[in-house]
This record gives structure tokens, C-alpha cells and sequence, in this order.
């Protein structure tokens, strides 16, 4: 394990080397990432300015909102900067051969082909989350327990890792495929759902929409649960959504780690 | 056709590689041509099976230098990777080093390196002096040892200057002779070589001949090439395995390949002028008039007898005896094959 954690800090180091070879991208992508942040916050202010909640009786006021917000700003940050670009990497590779390389290596291939690539503009987002949770917390009425601040940072851990089995899978699909340039849109209108709370989704489409995405993808556990144990009254209930959480997380690690070995036994490389 | 040279096939050392009946064989979507037909085969898509690897036997010995030659798409690149574990067989077996390749343990992957000339395996946007270090990480290598070893390679190729340079600004050459830094960085028992001096000039194909051939006996290592350039397998390779439609067609020493596969010599004779037609045209045997030089192929046995006689001709300022050059032999082996198939073909 400690040697996957040095080759990680060595991939990384190598990933900061290159974007400081190219800084004007790399300013470039954190603008970007940020300014399409600051236009999503400025979004939701607006929505605020016309209610006082976000369906009524949910308890999503402004101040949990944003702090809602700010949970899936953190964890799609951390995605987004360890585990994305190397799996778009991964629909070129497998076009092009370049996949073999890795496989001659010896290291776990899911992890090098998983976390090879890190994009230090993406933690942008996630500082910025921060920023935000403590000013959402600051001005929050409710003050979370000692057991909801503990169980805050694994349920981080879990959302991570529930999306990182969604992009391993994606990663299997793309070897299986030989090609699939939609990864990161099917990826996109997946994680679309994890946005907002899991109460907007209610009435005869939203309810079986819910459910598929909490018990099927459970793609509504990921921002929604650590949100809730921060932002929500911790109740007796909470520990069943805590449980599902941390279940969905072992399961999507487990399932996408079989897909992906069978995917690359049946990996076919390309013509040299 | 499948010639076999026993003295060249069978091991002189310890196996390394061992193949048995190992196949090949990929479905492949026919893709129809213009609007309507793409449309069709949304729903309806035909396909065939391609054997790219047709149950080849292949035994290897440690310290063995040998060349894959075949044309475009005989299953040599498929063969080395399913030696390197890349790709799953159909059928068949083989262990390299004692590992089945495609299990892909990690005490296997340690031992070997695949370098393939049409890609690069360096960070693209970094200096290969990264590379070499995250490649001593993954390989586990002890740091002073490291450093020695690649020291050590980079001088025998003369590419210290570049490690610090980033790879995407180097021409072709220099990239070819990181990639095989970086290959051998770990010290590996058994080498694959993937075409790897395919579009690099002369003095690049001439350094990596010296630098592989330098490298293989000190380390007494096994290397495997797949290449086009007969260069590459004069310059380096004592065994030869011929590769067409998937199967090993011959397999054996460079010499006899020579030996068995060509009946003539070449004989050219300088003059100094143009000689007279009809005085070598009356030896009887094919040959070609560049000005004062004549360019004969001549019967192997019957070289002695003649050249007396021909040299005996006015005017013969120099001579020279050579085999039938290897590109045109292992063409006309290629060529063979070619049309043995189309006339099974023709006659099912």
C-alpha cells in the first residue's frame, strides 16, 4: 500500500511538473472551473431570492442548501482531480493501443489506469467548497454533533468512492467498447442527479426516479447523505442512510473491480 | 510449408519461452459501405473470425536473439503480445519465464519489457529523466543501482543531453533510443522489441544495432524482435522465425535460411569498360549490364566450375561473390506462401 501511495505522489508530482510547464492552461482551467462554479452559486442566490426553501418542509433553507452545495463541490472536486482525467485518458488509449503500455507494468492496472492523471486545477472547486461550507455552517442555525463532524469526512469517502465505481465502470465499458467518446457526457448527466436533494424527486416520476437512484446507481447517496448528516437534525434515522451510504460504497468498489477485470481480460488492443 | 532447422530450434540453453499450440482469433464486424447499408447493420451486422495466430510451437532459449519476420499482418506483433500478456489466447498455452503471460503477476512483469516503435511509453509533455523516475518506483528499483544503470545506458547511446529535454521535442531517433533507456532501466531477463527502428535514418538504425547487440550479451539477455529491416536481423539475430497468415513457416539459423532458400549467387563482375554482350551473355546464366558492370546469378554448385572461365574473359578488373541479398529471399518466401494459399483457396 505505501508503495501505491509513493507512486501516486510520483504520478502527481509529474502532473504538477507538466502543468507548470504549461501555467497559462493550467490558470486557464481553474478560471474556467471556477467561474462556471461562481455562475451555478449565483444561480441558486437567485432561486433563493424568490423562496425560502427548497420544497417545503424539506428543511433545505438557504444556509443548509449551500452547505449542500458546498458537500458535492468537495467531492466532485476530489473526482474530478484523481480519478476523471485518467479515465478520459482511457478513450484514447484503448483506441489507440496505448493501453498496452500499462499492462506490461507491475502495478495493479486499475490503478494506474484510474489515477495516472491528476488535475490540480480541479481542487480549485473544492477550496472553494470549503470556503463555502464554513460560511454556510457559520450561519446556520443548528449545530451538528460531535458524531455528525465525525461521520461528515467518511461519508465524503463514500460519495468518492460510489463515483469512482461509476467511472471505473465507464473505464470497463470503454475497454469492452474499443470506443466510447460519450464517457464523460454519460458521466455528466449521471452525476447530474446528485446535485440537489433526493426530496425533489418526488410524485409519480420523481418517486421511482428516487428510487432507482439511491437503490440501482446510487448516485443520490453520494452529496446527499454527509450533506444531510451536516446540515440536517441528527435522528435515529440518520444511521440507515449512513449505513446505505457506506454499503453502496464497498459495493460499487467491489462490483466495478470485477467489470473492470473482466473488461480488460477481453481487452483486444488495437492494430500496431 | 513449415521448415523447421533442428539444430537451430532446438534450445541450446535454457528455455525461457515456451509456446504450444497457441492461437489467435478475433471476431471482426464487417462495417458495409454507403448510407443504407450503415443503417442496416445497426440492426443486422455480420462478422468473421480472423485467425491472427494459427497454433504456433515456439521454444526460446535464454540468451537468444531472435527475429519475428513476416509481412503486414502474419501475427507477429499478436504473438509478442500474448507473450507479453497484453492479450488473451484463444487456445494454446506458454509460459514466459516460468509465468503464463497473460495471468500478468507481477514477479513476471518485473522480468520483462515490450518496446514498441510505433508507440511512445514516456510522458509526452515531460523529460524522459521523469519517466525513468516514476519507472524506478514502479519497478521497485534500488536507487544507487538506478542511477548506475541509467547512467550507464544513456552514455552507450549517447543520449545524456536529452533526459532533461521534454520528450515531445525530440526528433523520432532520440525518442526510439529513451524508450529502450527506459526499457532497460529495471534490467529486464527478456526483451521485446517491437519494430523498433521502423522511420529512423541509417545512423540512428546503426546506433540502437550496437547498443542492443552490446547490451544483450553483457546481460545475456533474451530478445525477441518483430522488425521489416533486414538490416535489423543481419546486424543482430543468429535465429530466425518466418511468420505468414499466422503460422511459423520456418524457424531457424539466419545461415540457413540462406542455405536452403536460394539456389543461386550473385556474381558481379567489374570491367574497365562495358564489356561485350555476347561474350557473358554466352555463359548462359541471368544476367543484368549496368555499363562496366555485370551483375550474374549463378547456381551454387556450379560457382567453382564457371568462375574460372568468366574471370578468364577479357578485361575483368574486380569480382565479387555474394548471397542472394535477405530481403529478396525472405520476399520470395513471403511471395510462396502467398500463392500456395491462393491455389488451396482456389482448389476447395
Amino acid at each position: 500500500m505505501a508503495r501505491y501511495f509513493t507512486i501516486f505522489l510520483t504520478f502527481a508530482r509529474a502532473c504538477l511538473v507538466r502543468d507548470m510547464t504549461f501555467r497559462a492552461n493550467f490558470i486557464l482551467e481553474c478560471l474556467t472551473s471556477l467561474g462556471w462554479m461562481s455562475m451555478n452559486l449565483a444561480f441558486y442566490l437567485l432561486v433563493f431570492t424568490f423562496t425560502s426553501e427548497i420544497g417545503k418542509g424539506t428543511g433545505w433553507s438557504k444556509e443548509p442548501f449551500f452547505a449542500f452545495v458546498a458537500t458535492g463541490l468537495i467531492i466532485n472536486s476530489v473526482v474530478q482531480a484523481f480519478f476523471m482525467p485518467s479515465a478520459e485518458e482511457l478513450t484514447e488509449m484503448v483506441r489507440t493501443g496505448g493501453l498496452d503500455a500499462v499492462l506490461v507494468q507491475p502495478l495493479d492496472a486499475q490503478f494506474l489506469l484510474s489515477m495516472h492523471r491528476v488535475d490540480f486545477s480541479a481542487l480549485a472547486n473544492g477550496a472553494v467548497g470549503v470556503g463555502l461550507l464554513a460560511w454556510a455552517m457559520s450561519r446556520m442555525d443548528y449545530t451538528p454533533p460531535a458524531v455528525a463532524w465525525l461521520l461528515y469526512p467518511l461519508l465524503l469517502l463514500c460519495g468518492v468512492a460510489i463515483l469512482y465505481g461509476l467511472v471505473i465502470m465507464l473505464a470497463a465499458a470503454t475497454i469492452l467498447m474499443g470506443r466510447n467518446q460519450s464517457l464523460y457526457d454519460f458521466w455528466f448527466y449521471l452525476t447530474n442527479f446528485s446535485r440537489y436533494p433526493a426530496e425533489i424527486y418526488s410524485g409519480p416520476w420523481g418517486g421511482p426516479l428516487r428510487m432507482i437512484c439511491t437503490f440501482v446507481i446510487p448516485i443520490l447517496l453520494v452529496v446527499n447523505v454527509p450533506a444531510r448528516v451536516i446540515a440536517q437534525p441528527f435522528t435515529g434515522e440518520s444511521w440507515g442512510s449512513v449505513a446505505a451510504a457506506v454499503i453502496a460504497a464497498v459495493v460499487a468498489l467491489v462490483v466495478s473491480r470485477v467489470v473492470f477485470q473482466r473488461a480488460l481480460s477481453r481487452y483486444r488492443s488495437a492494430s500496431s | 510449408m513449415h521448415n523447421t532447422d533442428p539444430a537451430a530450434a532446438a534450445p541450446v540453453a535454457e528455455p525461457i519461452i515456451r509456446v504450444e499450440g497457441l492461437a489467435k482469433e478475433y471476431r471482426v464486424f464487417d462495417k458495409p459501405e454507403g448510407l443504407a447499408a450503415s443503417v442496416r447493420a445497426l440492426f443486422h451486422r455480420t462478422s468473421r473470425v480472423v485467425q491472427a495466430v494459427k497454433g504456433v510451437d515456439l521454444t526460446v532459449g535464454r540468451g537468444e536473439f531472435v527475429a519475428l519476420l513476416g509481412p503486414n499482418g502474419a501475427g507477429k506483433t499478436t504473438l509478442l503480445k500474448l507473450l507479453s500478456g497484453i492479450i488473451t489466447p484463444t487456445r494454446g498455452t506458454a509460459t514466459v519465464l516460468g509465468h503464463v503471460p497473460w495471468e500478468r503477476a507481477d514477479d513476471f512483469r518485473r522480468r520483462f519489457a515490450l518496446v514498441m516503435g510505433q508507440r511512445n511509453q514516456l510522458w509526452w509533455d515531460l523529460p524522459a529523466a521523469e519517466s525513468f523516475r516514476l519507472h524506478q518506483e514502479i519497478y521497485r528499483i534500488d536507487p544507487a543501482r538506478f542511477e548506475k544503470t541509467r547512467d550507464e545506458l544513456v552514455d552507450l547511446l549517447g543520449v545524456r543531453k536529452l533526459i532533461l529535454q521534454p520528450v515531445r521535442e525530440l526528433s523520432l531517433g532520440e525518442r526510439m533510443k529513451l524508450e529502450l533507456v527506459a526499457a532497460l532501466l529495471h534490467e529486464p531477463e527478456v526483451l521485446f522489441l517491437d519494430e523498433p527502428t521502423i522511420g529512423l535514418d541509417v545512423v540512428a538504425q546503426h546506433t540502437i544495432h550496437e547498443f542492443l547487440r552490446d547490451v544483450q550479451r553483457r546481460r545475456w539477455m533474451t530478445v525477441v524482435l518483430t522488425t521489416h529491416y533486414m538490416k535489423d536481423v543481419a546486424a543482430l539475430c543468429e535465429r530466425v522465425v518466418v511468420i505468414t497468415r499466422g503460422d511459423i513457416l520456418y524457424d531457424g539459423s539466419l545461415a540457413e535460411i540462406v542455405d536452403r532458400f536460394t539456389t543461386h549467387k550473385i556474381v558481379t563482375l567489374d570491367f574497365d569498360e562495358a564489356p561485350d554482350r555476347s561474350v557473358i551473355a554466352r555463359f548462359g546464366f541471368p544476367c543484368e549490364f549496368r555499363g562496366p558492370q555485370v551483375v550474374l546469378r549463378i547456381d551454387r554448385s556450379r560457382i567453382a566450375d564457371v568462375l574460372p572461365g568468366i574471370l578468364g574473359s577479357a578485361g575483368v578488373r574486380d569480382v565479387s561473390v555474394e548471397d542472394v541479398p535477405l530481403e529478396e529471399i525472405v520476399a520470395e518466401l513471403f511471395r510462396s506462401d502467398a500463392r500456395a494459399a491462393a491455389v488451396a483457396e482456389a482448389s476447395r
